[in-house]
């Protein structure tokens, strides 16, 4: 049971005229790891968390993300870059909801609803590349529409072990 | 408790921020209404306003309305758009539907309510709605089926009812009404149980296209006989029950008639169940076609009475189980079908598998722990299909060894594993009519004939397996062979020899991707029957017409991304004329002139190239890149006229010589006139006057000119023609170099003869035109007594100068011949160098 994590869920939304884009918000301030992110979607913003920002060290961690759907995601992909100096030098891309039976609950979810998730993410790489580095997340559903899409800023130089 | 209760506090706070941000800024920012299809799709979302939007037509069919801020709906609210087909209301903010609001919608068939917080619904609210197929209400505050008013919906196809509050599956009686319904969902509610006669109005009339959603609810029982006499198309049971519950509610199914039953949960599930004995004891008395279990993770020992209760069913899908062994296997299995997918196996469990003896298709598939494959399959006479693909596996001698008695066995699939030895020997599965083993790395193949058993094979692809083609009889035994796929792999030196020598039934060929340089002769002359070749990718130079003259049945040809530089003639004439797809881009086209029927063939077989955009030219430099179906060939026909030009410069050329030729006097004297003057003057004056006479008049001039004026005194020295002038010279020269240069005064004797004559007219110019450059020389007329008047005044320049000057006339009598002779003598006098011997004289 993790309710004491639902704490941790601190989210400012602050209402801003969107011309300007939507506010910047931080996921993770700790000595070695600042993540913050941005939607880059100009129809709406989203929330999101990591639990245990040091947990980003290792393999698995959780994270919790709600939204309002704009489209429907029958299928959903998100593809990953990681940009340093303007440069995109890493990109993974993964199925979360394909075809055929869902794998995951919030698959198939139609347009206006919300989608919550809360749980383990596990990346197909070893760890999470230390340095300063913006992250761009892109989710895309069965028509190839943009139903989210986020620039997280990293600076990570927590130790692994 | 389970996690997924668990939404704290902060995180509603979120959600429901997250709920009304997108609508205040949404309405400010976008404009009322995006017509996607002209007077028929309208899109006005996020719109702060109610009612429908004014710029709305009402031939409009598909109106999407989605996060508008509507929050009610009232009695005829849609009159101004009776033709809707769609209808999108998702998060509009409404709580209210009152009576009659969709009343004017005769056509509609989608109606979108989804996240609406419906506090009132109207018992008329969907009256009107005569032609409706589906109804989504998903996320609407729903509590209860009762309280829906839509019984008088029968046309309804799809009803769904997800993200609800309902607690009841208790199906109100109009549902038997409702006989189109073919999917029905309760997905994520609050279904607690299932009591008998809640589904009596399923029993009735023929349901078997009915799907049953009850996913993600929280069914603690279900009442034996709920389900007894109901007939459905698909049952979907994913998380749908508490924890402990399931065992005992599955009982409760007994006596149900379904096509497919989904049993399971999902991956991010909390309430992930562990699979007991006995959990799907349930089953037993259900009726299944096809029986899917998906994502439980924690087999153990118990698992071994997975297949107890469906061993009766024909199709079998297990995905996503942590399954590690094949449970124990009832002996009166009916399983034709069964698929392992995601499964956590070792080793290939063919031995268990061996039990299912109805078996005809196996998949065990995205394995990523199976490795192994030492058991063998024995006996199973039915089986048709081995689907092995997107493992890990990794076997040497394969493959004839691992199935024992399996004399059916067509199509085997070891596509996306590690590694496979292959020996050759196949003479238990001899039978094969497809072998795919793409993007596994292969030992045997190429090296040796290892195929030589699969008389019967039509259907081979051992794309990207690593293989290099060595030896000539690398497809050796493969007769019947009519499709083969080996993309990505390598021939010895690059080179395609005569290794399709034997494959004389292929329709397909892909040798893509093969690093090819060379293309022998010989090396298609077998396949005249090929419908389809692919070489692209390929480092192919050349296209000559003797390799693919014997394709005669081709009808797709892919020579892409390879070095061509141009298709010639000869090459182009073998071209079946039963291609309909050629692919020749990508490739390193010359562009240049010389090619030009190649660039004008590309034009005229528009219809026929595939992927036009890509291709470009490459060579020369200038047109690097340029389109080759867009090239403009009028760049070649300019540089025809550019031949052109020197043409014309010698056509100039050979006029202005011809003009010299002919004109060669008037040029010489204008020379003579602007440079040769002071030159020519310093020959001084040789001759008192140059006589200008017309050869008929040379005995006149003899007579009553040289005579008196070079015989008497003073002595007189006379310019003439016949006498004066150099032999050698041009006459041109002599007149003006002896007659005008050297001479102080000319003397024009006119006479009828003189007009006509034209080197007598071309002195005489020269005389006038002399004596305006000099101011020199006098011209001195003299006119004979007989010359016409008439003819005279024709000759205009000599006419005129006659007005204008004084003359001597000469006339036959002794008085005017005296007048004469005193006034030519008095001109001739005048600046006279007199020498001494001529003052001796005098």
């Amino acid at each position: 049971m993790k309710t004491s994590n639902a704490l941790l869920f601190i989210l400012v939304l602050v209402y801003i005229n969107a011309s300007t884009g939507w506010p910047t918000h931080t996921v993770c301030k700790e000595d070695n790891l600042e993540i913050h992110y941005k939607s880059c979607d100009p129809e709406q913003d989203f929330a999101f968390s990591i639990d245990h920002c040091s947990d980003i060290a290792t393999h698995t961690f959780d994270i919790r993300g709600a939204m309002v759907l704009r489209h429907s995601i029958k299928e959903l992909y998100v593809k990953l870059d990681m940009i340093i100096n303007g440069k995109t030098v890493l990109t993974y891309s993964e199925t979360l909801c394909g075809p055929g039976h869902a794998k995951l609950i919030f698959c198939g979810k139609k347009k206006g609803e919300h989608l919550y998730y809360e749980g383990p993410v596990t990346l197909g790489i070893k760890e999470i590349p230390q340095g300063d580095y913006t992250l761009s997340a892109k989710l895309t559903n069965q028509d190839h529409v943009t139903v989210a899409c986020a620039d997280f800023t990293v600076k990570n130089y927590l130790d692994y072990y | 408790m389970p996690r997924r209760g668990a939404l704290a506090v902060g995180t509603l706070l979120v959600l429901l921020q997250l709920a009304f941000v997108p609508s205040p800024l949404a309405g400010c920012l976008l404009d009322p209404c995006l017509e996607v299809t002209p007077n028929t799709t309208f899109r006005c979302t996020g719109l702060n306003s109610s009612g429908v939007p004014d710029g709305v037509p009402n031939t409009t069919q598909n109106l999407d309305l989605s996060f508008s801020n509507l929050k009610s709906l009232g009695s005829n609210y849609f009159e101004s758009v009776p033709e809707l087909h769609l209808l999108d209301l998702s998060r509009c903010h409404l709580h209210t539907i009152e009576d009659n609001s969709f009343v004017d919608l005769h056509r509609l068939s989608t109606l979108i309510l989804t996240a609406n917080s419906l506090q009132h619904l109207g018992k008329a609210a969907f009256h009107g709605l005569t032609s409706l197929k589906k109804l989504v209400l998903v996320e609407t505050n729903r509590t209860s089926l009762s309280e829906l008013p839509i019984g008088h919906l029968h046309t309804l196809e799809e009803l769904n009812l997800g993200h609800n509050s309902i607690t009841s599956l208790k199906l109100p009686e109009y549902f038997a009404t409702m006989t189109s319904l073919r999917h029905l969902s309760f997905f994520s509610n609050m279904i607690t149980s299932i009591s008998r006669g809640d589904l009596d109005a399923l029993r009735e009339g023929n349901r078997v296209n009915l799907t049953l959603v009850l996913s993600l609810n929280r069914i603690k029982s279900i009442e034996p006989g709920a389900f007894a006499g109901v007939h459905l198309g698909e049952l979907a049971l994913r998380s749908a029950f508490e924890s402990t519950m399931m065992q005992t509610s599955l009982q409760g199914l007994a006596g149900l008639q379904v096509s497919r039953l989904i049993v399971g949960d999902f991956s991010d599930s909390e309430r992930m169940q562990d699979f007991e004995r006995g959990l799907l004891d349930g089953l037993c008395r259900v009726q299944m076609g096809e029986f899917v279990l998906i994502w439980f993770k924690d087999f153990e020992e118990e698992s071994d009475t997975l297949f107890d209760c469906v061993g009766n069913v024909s199709t079998i899908r297990l995905v996503g189980l942590g399954l590690e062994e094949i449970s124990q296997v009832p002996v009166w299995s009916k399983v034709k079908q069964l698929e392992c997918k995601k499964c956590s196996f070792e080793d290939v469990p063919a031995q268990k598998l061996s039990l299912f003896k109805e078996l005809r298709v196996l998949r065990i598939t995205k394995n990523k722990r199976l490795k192994n494959f030492k058991q063998k399959f024995e006996g199973l006479s039915n089986l048709e299909v081995i689907d092995l693909s997107e493992n890990s596996l990794s076997l040497r001698g394969c493959c004839s060894s691992r199935f024992q008695n399996c004399p059916n066995l067509k199509h085997l699939n070891l596509s996306f594993n590690s590694n496979i030895g292959l020996t050759g020997d196949f003479i238990n599965v001899k039978n094969l009519l497809y072998l795919d083993l793409q993007h596994t790395t292969l030992y045997g193949p190429g090296s040796y004939p290892v195929f030589l058993s699969l008389q019967r094979l039509i259907y081979l692809d051992i794309s990207h397996t690593k293989t290099e083609v060595k030896s000539q009889c690398t497809f050796c035994g493969l007769n019947s062979l009519q499709v083969l796929k080996m993309a990505g792999n390598s021939f010895g030196d690059n080179r395609l020899a005569n290794n399709f020598k034997n494959l004389s039934r292929l329709h397909t060929l892909d040798i893509s991707s093969c690093k090819l340089e060379h293309v022998d002769q010989s090396t298609f002359d077998a396949l005249s029957e090929l419908k389809e070749l692919n070489i692209s990718n390929n480092k192919l130079m050349t296209f000559s017409p003797g390799v693919y003259q014997p394709l005669q049945a081709l009808r797709v040809l892919d020579f892409s991304r390879n070095q061509l530089t141009v298709l010639l003639g000869s090459a182009r004439e073998i071209l079946p004329g039963s291609l309909v797809l050629l692919d020749i881009s990508q490739n390193l086209f010359d562009c240049s002139c010389v090619h030009l029927d190649f660039l004008e063939w590309i034009k005229e077989k528009q219809e026929l190239l595939q992927n036009k955009e890509l291709m470009l030219c490459h060579t020369p430099s200038y047109v690097a890149n340029v389109n080759l179906p867009s090239f403009d060939l009028s760049s070649c026909h300019v540089s025809a006229g550019q031949i052109a030009s020197p043409v014309v410069v010698l056509l100039c050329v050979l006029v202005l010589l011809l003009l010299i030729y002919k004109y060669y006097f008037q040029l010489y004297y204008s020379v003579v006139l602007l440079s040769g003057c002071k030159r020519y003057a310093e020959r001084g004056d040789t001759y008192d006057a140059f006589v200008i006479h017309s050869s008929k008049d040379q005995e006149w001039v003899i007579k009553e000119l040289v005579e008196p004026l070079e015989g008497g005194k003073p002595p007189f020295h006379l310019c003439l023609y016949y006498r004066d002038f150099l032999p050698g010279v041009p006459i041109v020269t002599n007149i003006i170099q002896e007659g005008f240069l050297s001479s102080r005064n000319v003397i024009a004797v006119i006479s009828t003869d003189f007009l006509e004559s034209k080197w007598c007219s071309f002195e005489f110019d020269i005389a006038q035109s002399w004596q305006l450059v000099e101011g020199k020389t006098g011209i001195i007329m003299i006119v004979l007594e007989d010359v016409n008047k008439a003819l005279l005044r024709q000759r205009l320049g000599l006419s005129r100068y006659l007005r204008r000057n004084t003359y001597l006339e000469w006339k036959d009598k002794e008085i005017s011949r005296h007048i004469f002779w005193r006034q030519l003598t008095g001109v001739l006098l005048e600046g006279k160098n007199w020498n001494h011997e001529e003052v001796k004289l005098m």
